[in-house]
């Protein structure tokens, strides 16, 4: 996954944290197993190797994410895609590091994306890709589906009160600390500090008490680059190829991480005009935004007040020129 | 049954399994055009259950078509997987009576309950795929191959690595004599990790974690000794025929009941050694098997398969064919003195061929058996040919012997 989870629970003695920790951290890493592109013998690989030249049966799980990953992409215009993998390459966003690449290159990456030549057919379980290039990458869905997998394997074995995290921009919260009324999750300024439940006061955008929900935030300033002077995402916009603009960073809280993940990135594409509009058509999310440019954010939110004591700092953010 | 007629008819089976025995046509009466749904029931939706039937799925055509656990949640976590709609069972002879459409077995159950329910399947006519190890005990063994013939039905072992494409490559070129003359192999299996499952209320401590009772269970050996074991009598092209060993609970004083560290020395009628180490409280070198030759080395991994060329010697046994086609020379290893060696090696490249990780490879070839009516490369005698070793490995650390195979089963 190329992630960091991060597990707090409770339990009665430390021998039973670590058995719980290996349970959920197996369920994990089965989930990664099954859906790393960097694994040439996960399933995704597999599908990726054959789906070209045939249908390829998958398992009932397998099936359903990508089903679900391809209804975002319906429901978004295609603002939401798992299959831009030659985009990500050709920005040369898998070695780490951003290149502008050529009108030939952008063309033949564009060639081999595109969410409408994924057929599905659900009665045989089977992925066909329409256009033999094409690849999928299930990066912007799977880390949350971990998650939620992780929690319910928890729960499965009791444990009623649990925060996961995945690399600092998902949190899952199963019930609430004792004597709470959920997990506090702050949510950072853009350009600082990764969302994150350190300690560190300043510059906290909002704080969430998370309670049997998901929050996932989608960012620029935590991965992007810089060429020339102007900087870009690592979010790509599927439907111009190039890096997504117009957010700085959109934080959505719904009920599982898989959705958080994935609403999260699909407003952040959708951007200024549409992000915040599509987010408030779908029942019972909330969402925080950052709308517009660093030099020039405003906030926009979702629902968010019933969530959020607004500290000064958002309160300044919200002053920004 | 007499253990010797058993013996006695399966020794002439008994022979080095390779590649070609992959061919094989049974006599099994019934064939199954491809096209065919292939229907499972599954005894035993636990963890390894449900990955094997994922697994399973991801074939065309293949269907689970009934779930057996006396443990409830698990035949929702089943269900899951499956669907609602699945019918599902606390007892297996239920099961099996009543569900009349299945074609074959998933046997995912604590070992000590294998034979059992193998046998159960494949006295109804249903085709076994039987997890590892095989059986508890060498009369459990012995019964299973039994039933398999008895019933003319297919068993295949879910021994996977013999279905993964970079053991199959590596052991092709070891058979080839590109290491020279292989005498060694070790194997290691390493963790940190308490071997321990979450129990949700203390009455279902031995249920749970049954792999910690030696009432259901042979410990590291069986659980993850038999992966090895096996690869090692491929390697040989035979079983081994002596063991000694130790063992010991010295990281977790929890309860449990088998070993949290087994060692143990396997000896092979041609001369082999097998050496296998599996302990839980250091994970420092994991998962490995060195296959040791007078001209090379070859190690396994989980994921990988790397090859190093001894020194050029004049006592190397790497064929001389081999060293004028080049292939000997390029990463020789060279240390100074008795250093060891820490350079790269040649990574075993795998040959074009389907992708997909070897239990899934495994499980794909379980379901062309069952439509091609073709003979499983790892099937009951490959099976048995580990589940045996593995009893008498556990039984050798517990009486401090070294067991002889030849009183316990006829030397094959």
């Amino acid at each position: 996954m190329g992630t960091t989870v991060e597990i707090y629970l409770y339990a009665a003695d430390s021998q039973q944290a670590r058995t719980l920790f290996d349970a959920a951290f197996e369920e994990i890493e089965r989930i990664d197993a099954t859906l790393s592109t960097y694994r040439p013998a996960s399933e995704i690989s597999r599908i990726n190797a054959r789906a070209g030249t045939e249908p390829v049966t998958t398992d009932p799980e397998v099936f359903q994410l990508i089903n679900s990953a391809l209804s975002y992409s319906r429901s978004t215009d295609g603002a939401f895609d798992i299959t831009v993998g030659s985009l990500r390459e050709a920005w040369g966003f898998f070695r780490g590091v951003g290149q502008y690449p050529t009108k030939a290159e952008l063309d033949r990456a564009k060639e081999n994306a595109g969410w409408q030549y994924v057929a599905l057919d659900s009665a045989a379980r089977t992925i066909q890709f329409l256009r033999p290039g094409l690849e999928l990458d299930l990066g912007a869905i799977g880390k949350g589906y971990a998650l939620d997998r992780a929690a319910v394997v928890l729960s499965a074995s009791g444990v009623e009160r649990a925060l996961l995290g995945a690399g600092q921009s998902s949190y899952l919260a199963l019930g609430a600390p004792p004597g709470k009324t959920g997990w506090e999750v702050r949510v950072a300024l853009p350009d600082n500090l990764p969302l994150g439940v350190t300690e560190q006061q300043e510059r906290v955008l909002s704080k969430v008490l998370l309670h049997d929900a998901s929050l996932s935030t989608s960012g620029s300033s935590e991965k992007f680059f810089e060429l020339e002077g102007r900087r870009y995402s690592h979010i790509i916009d599927p439907r111009t190829g190039r890096p997504a603009d117009g957010m700085v960073q959109v934080t959505v809280v719904a009920s599982t991480a898989a959705e958080s993940d994935a609403l999260s990135t699909s407003a952040f594409v959708l951007g200024e005009d549409h992000g915040a509009t599509w987010l408030r058509e779908r029942p019972g999310v909330t969402a925080l935004l950052v709308v517009g440019t660093l030099e020039r954010a405003r906030i926009d939110t979702v629902n968010w007040s019933q969530l959020v004591e607004s500290t000064d700092d958002a309160k300044s953010a919200d002053k920004r020129p | 049954m007499d253990r010797r007629s058993f013996l006695k008819t399966s020794s002439s089976a008994v022979v080095g399994s390779s590649l070609i025995g992959l061919g094989a046509q049974t006599s099994a009466a019934r064939t199954i055009a491809p096209s065919d749904q292939v229907r499972f029931g599954v005894i035993g939706v636990g963890s390894r259950g449900k990955a094997m039937m994922r697994r399973f799925l991801r074939e065309p055509g293949v269907s689970i078509g009934a779930l057996c656990d006396v443990y409830e949640p698990r035949l929702d976590e089943g269900r899951e997987i499956t669907g609602e709609a699945t019918p599902v069972y606390d007892d297996y002879a239920r099961m099996l009576d009543e569900v009349g459409d299945l074609d074959a077995v998933l046997v995912a159950t604590p070992l000590s309950f294998h034979a059992e329910h193998m046998i159960a399947a494949l006295d109804r006519g249903l085709h076994v795929y039987g997890e590892k190890a095989m059986g508890f005990t060498v009369d459990d063994c012995n019964a299973i191959v039994e039933g398999v013939r008895r019933n003319d039905r297919l068993f295949q072992i879910g021994q996977q690595w013999r279905y993964s494409p970079w053991y199959r490559e590596a052991i092709e070129r070891v058979h080839s004599g590109e290491i020279g003359q292989v005498s060694h192999v070790y194997g290691y299996w390493h963790r940190n990790y308490n071997w321990r499952r979450n129990v949700p209320e203390p009455s279902l401590e031995r249920l749970i974690n049954w792999r910690l009772y030696r009432e259901y269970s042979g410990g590291l050996m069986a659980e993850l000794g038999s992966h090895q074991i096996d690869i090692a009598n491929w390697v040989f092209g035979e079983m081994p025929d002596a063991v000694m060993g130790s063992g010991g609970i010295d990281f977790f004083h929890d309860g449990r009941e088998t070993f949290d560290n087994v060692q143990a020395i396997f000896t092979y009628p041609s001369g082999g050694t097998f050496v296998f180490s599996s302990l839980i409280g250091n994970h420092k070198v994991g998962y490995q098997i060195q296959i040791f030759g007078t001209g090379g080395t070859v190690e396994l991994t989980l994921a990988d398969g790397t090859l190093f060329f001894e020194p050029a010697r004049e006592r190397s046994a790497v064929p001389k064919e081999l060293i004028e086609r080049g292939i000997y020379t390029t990463p020789t290893l060279s240390t100074q003195g008795d250093m060891p060696y820490r350079g790269a090696g040649l990574p075993i490249e795998i040959p074009e061929g389907p992708a997909g990780e070897p239990t899934y490879q495994a499980a794909a070839s379980f379901v062309e058996s069952i439509r091609q009516d073709k003979r499983p490369f790892a099937d009951e005698l490959v099976g048995w040919r580990t589940a045996v070793p593995v009893a008498l490995g556990n039984r050798a650390i517990q009486s401090r012997d070294r067991i002889d195979f030849a009183d316990y089963v006829e030397a094959p």
